[in-house]
């Protein structure tokens, strides 16, 4: 059982046959409105068609259609990015530069360190320690004398150790 | 962007050439110190402070006085100088080695006699300490700081 808009709506699609066609006609309380308004939707129908209706494309057109839409899209993506390039203004420190720059500094820095602070080889012997090459008294003023050398290694002192000096009075001691 | 490497390139020079002449400028202290035991002695001198530990424990004594000290820029290291008290002096000449350090003669005179002679390479961050006579109830003591 159809109801009375599926019936309208049949009708005025001209769908309606038969004893269908008859009853429902038969129900309306006014058919000359009716009519008038199937034929307005009639009119409106014809008017879509024509202007609305799909237009069938060849095959050539259909490709040249899909290509004109991939190129709009691209060109839609890129834009903002050169957009935002163009209205910066163009400046020498980019990023990448200023990290290049950086690590070529660093790498310059690390290299003169390297050269002005390398310890120079000296027979195995460490160039930070005061070394002592000799030593010696005269025999005739202090012929008791000794000699001996070492290194404390709580502030790296190199300490030089003569034994057997003559003695002198106190008074020695002035500045 | 040239003026900019330039710019870059001069510090880097510039820096380079003042460590370089920083490292090359350096000070000898060199003094003649008196050593004894007081009751109260008197505050250790300035240019001792760092050492004032290492010479108590080394020679047993509570005070340290200078008698005599000089101090001297090496330039060229190649100088001599001369820490003098009134009874002792302590001639030393330098010769430039190898980075960091200098290659001293020292002599120790007591007014015009040579008690002690010896060679030595002083290093920056090693002092050199020397044992010297007996004086009285003391003890003369030889210091060679690179500052």
């Amino acid at each position: 059982m159809k109801t009375f808009e599926e019936n309208w709506t049949a009708w005025l699609d001209g769908k309606l046959t038969g004893k269908e066609l008859v009853e429902f006609e038969a129900s309306l309380p006014d058919k000359g409105a009716a009519e008038l308004e199937k034929g307005d939707a009639q009119k409106l129908r014809v008017f879509l068609k024509e202007q609305l209706g799909e237009h069938a494309m060849a095959n050539q057109e259909f490709f040249h259609h899909q290509l004109r839409q991939q190129i709009e899209s691209d060109s839609v993506q890129t834009a903002p990015v050169e957009s935002v390039k163009t209205s910066a203004p163009e400046s020498w420190w980019t990023i990448r530069r200023l990290l290049w720059t950086g690590a070529t500094s660093l790498a310059v820095f690390a290299v003169c360190t390297f050269f002005i602070m390398r310890p120079t080889p000296n027979g195995g012997q460490s160039t930070y320690l005061t070394q002592i090459i000799n030593a010696r008294v005269d025999p005739a003023v202090s012929p008791n004398a000794t000699i001996s050398m070492f290194e404390t290694k709580e502030d790296k002192v190199t300490v030089l150790w003569v034994e057997g000096l003559q003695t002198l009075p106190s008074e020695y001691a002035a500045k | 962007m040239r003026a900019r490497l330039l710019v870059f390139t001069a510090a880097v020079m510039l820096s380079f050439i003042s460590s370089t002449l920083a490292q090359g400028m350096e000070t000898v202290w060199s003094g003649l110190v008196m050593a004894n035991n007081v009751p109260e002695p008197t505050p250790i001198p300035a240019e001792l402070n760092r050492l004032e530990g290492t010479l108590k424990q080394l020679f047993g004594y509570n005070q340290f006085q200078v008698i005599g000290q000089s101090r001297q820029t090496l330039k060229n290291g190649e100088e001599d100088w001369l820490a003098a008290s009134k009874y002792f002096s302590l001639h030393v000449a330098s010769k430039a080695a190898a980075k960091s350090s200098y290659l001293l003669n020292l002599q120790l005179f007591q007014q015009e006699k040579l008690l002690l002679e010896t060679d030595a390479k002083l290093s920056k961050s090693s002092p050199l300490v020397i044992k010297g006579p007996q004086v009285g109830d003391g003890l003369l003591v030889l210091l060679l700081v690179v500052e």
